[in-house]
């Protein structure tokens, strides 16, 4: 086992340097994939932070008549504190209402004393446990009698992960043309590679090579390929990390989203496995269809 | 005198390799060998003669289950090589040793390495492979000669590589396609001497050649091929029939 594991390691790396020129370009174009790879799951990291936080911002605010008692206040808190799609229920009153506006906007805070009577509605803010109970509970609100109105942000969400689908969507569609571009340059690489060693093989089924012997050098081969594009992509992320970071925490800076933590071991590992695993799988073809005596 | 091989008797035990009734006709429909039946005991020397296209090459693929025969039975130790698991295959090939005519050397290894590959892609574990190839080595006289290229040995040496090589899993069926084929009568002689030492070792030698002066001065048992047909099964034969 170890002399099987030693020898194919040798070979693979005797391989991978025989034609150095064709292992070089696979190498590139592995590098453009995994950079390609690595851009957009950082990209969707992100975008997925922001509908994150723009989702636990999502509150339904209803308005309520001027009309309601205390006691339809009471009677909607504990009613909606029932539900199960809601998880906070804050109520906020006229007067507070009026203070909070006051706070935030303190040069028109004057005009609104000289009012004869408190023009802002009292509110309820309820915090949903899934973004997708919107409609559900602004239903039930706007059954209310005492209900004025239910401000209608879901739009905005629904928008939102109407862009991201179609970013994911696209980003996937084209990472799958470069990926097979890749793969299918793999699987030439390899077939050279074992043309390379035809007059070898041939020895090596002579004197009773098995069949482990024969491929698995070629297979490492094309995992060679994998790691040293995975290696020189993660490095390139490593080299643009700092100046990357700091320009989404730019681009991200309303959101508490920390930029260097995704450029980290997550994407590292997916750009691993994803380029020995094409590497494998485009040498293991590629070992498939010519070795198949 | 030449004199026809007696047919088997049960007292031989198990042949070394046996065919029975084996045909062989190829895709585009030409037939390499017509219900060919042989039988080789072990320590036999057989010489396999015969005109180019007689069927000297395909009889040896079937031995070695490079190809499968498409009637009758090819049997190398008792065990029908059509019914040989693929990942046995391997197994049955150390215990074959073959050289060719054109030597099939590694041209960038040294005599020491193009041997000692035989045993590294076996998996055989290091410590074993450098006593293995020096004691080989010993056997066909290239002690000296290890630590050179193919390109810088004269073709019987080798050719005395590539038997070293055949040697190293200690092989009881040794075949040789033509192996002096492509070299001058006095270095042929050199290497047919080593084949017999080989044979005296107990190891079965079938060896196919055009070689007419070593087969009529050795007097082994020849079998002749013709069409893809057994035409003669003699022992102490000459190249050319007799009679």
């Amino acid at each position: 086992m170890i002399a099987f594991v030693a020898f194919s390691l040798k070979r693979a790396w005797q391989g991978f340097w025989r034609n150095s020129l064709m292992s070089l370009a696979a190498t590139a174009s592995m590098v453009l994939m995994l950079t390609l790879l690595s851009g957009l799951v950082i990209l969707l990291a992100g975008l997925d932070a922001t509908l994150k936080y723009v989702e636990s911002e999502v509150e339904v605010v209803a308005y309520l008549k001027d009309s309601a008692t205390a006691q339809d206040v009471a009677q909607l808190t504990t009613d909606l504190k029932a539900m199960p799609q809601v998880t906070t229920v804050a109520y906020i009153s006229k007067d507070q209402a009026l203070k909070n506006f006051q706070e935030r906007q303190p040069e028109v805070a004057k005009l609104v004393d000289s009012l004869p009577s408190n023009p802002l509605p009292a509110s309820f803010e309820i915090s949903l446990r899934d973004p997708g109970d919107y409609i559900d509970v602004a239903t039930y609100l706007r059954g209310q009698g005492a209900v004025d109105s239910v401000q209608d942000i879901k739009k905005t969400v629904s928008q939102m992960i109407s862009v991201i689908n179609v970013l994911r969507t696209g980003g996937i569609a084209v990472l799958a043309i470069v990926g097979l571009t890749v793969l299918f340059i793999i699987v030439n690489t390899i077939r050279l590679a074992v043309v390379a060693r035809a007059e070898e093989i041939e020895i090596m089924r002579l004197v009773g090579a098995s069949d482990a012997f024969i491929r698995w050098p070629f297979i490492f081969e094309g995992a060679l390929v994998g790691f040293f594009g995975a290696a020189i992509t993660i490095g390139l992320l490593l080299l643009v990390q700092a100046p990357l970071a700091s320009l989404l925490s730019d681009f991200f800076n309303v959101l508490p989203v920390q930029a260097s933590a995704m450029v980290g071991q997550n994407v590292a590992l997916i750009v691993m496995a994803t380029g020995v695993g094409i590497g494998v799988v485009g040498s293991y073809v590629s070992v498939r269809s010519y070795l198949a005596r | 005198m030449a004199r026809p091989r007696p047919t088997d008797s049960a007292a031989d035990g198990i042949p070394v390799l046996a065919l029975r009734g084996v045909t062989k006709t190829y895709a585009n429909g030409k037939s390499a060998l017509r219900d060919v039946n042989l039988s080789v005991p072990e320590g036999d020397f057989v010489f396999l003669v015969g005109p180019s296209g007689a069927g000297k090459s395909t009889l040896i693929r079937l031995l070695i289950r490079e190809e499968l025969a498409t009637r009758g039975k090819v049997m190398l130790d008792g065990r029908d090589l059509a019914r040989l698991k693929r990942r046995d295959v391997p197994k049955i090939r150390r215990r074959i040793g073959i050289v060719f005519q054109d030597f099939k050397l590694l041209p960038n290894k040294s005599v020491r390495d193009n041997v000692a590959f035989a045993l590294e892609v076996t998996g055989t574990p290091r410590s074993r492979i450098g006593p293995s190839v020096d004691r080989v080595l010993r056997v066909v006289g290239l002690s000296g000669q290890a630590d050179q290229r193919p390109a810088e040995l004269s073709g019987g040496e080798q050719q005395r590589t590539a038997i070293a090589r055949a040697l190293v899993h200690d092989p009881h069926l040794f075949i040789a396609d033509e192996p002096t084929g492509n070299l001058d009568p006095l270095i042929s002689w050199e290497i047919i001497q080593l084949l017999l030492r080989i044979n005296e070792m107990g190891v079965t030698v079938l060896m196919a050649t055009h070689n007419a002066e070593v087969v009529t001065a050795l007097r082994k048992r020849v079998v002749g091929l013709e069409d893809g047909r057994v035409v003669r099964d003699e022992v102490g034969a000459a190249y050319h029939r007799e009679d």
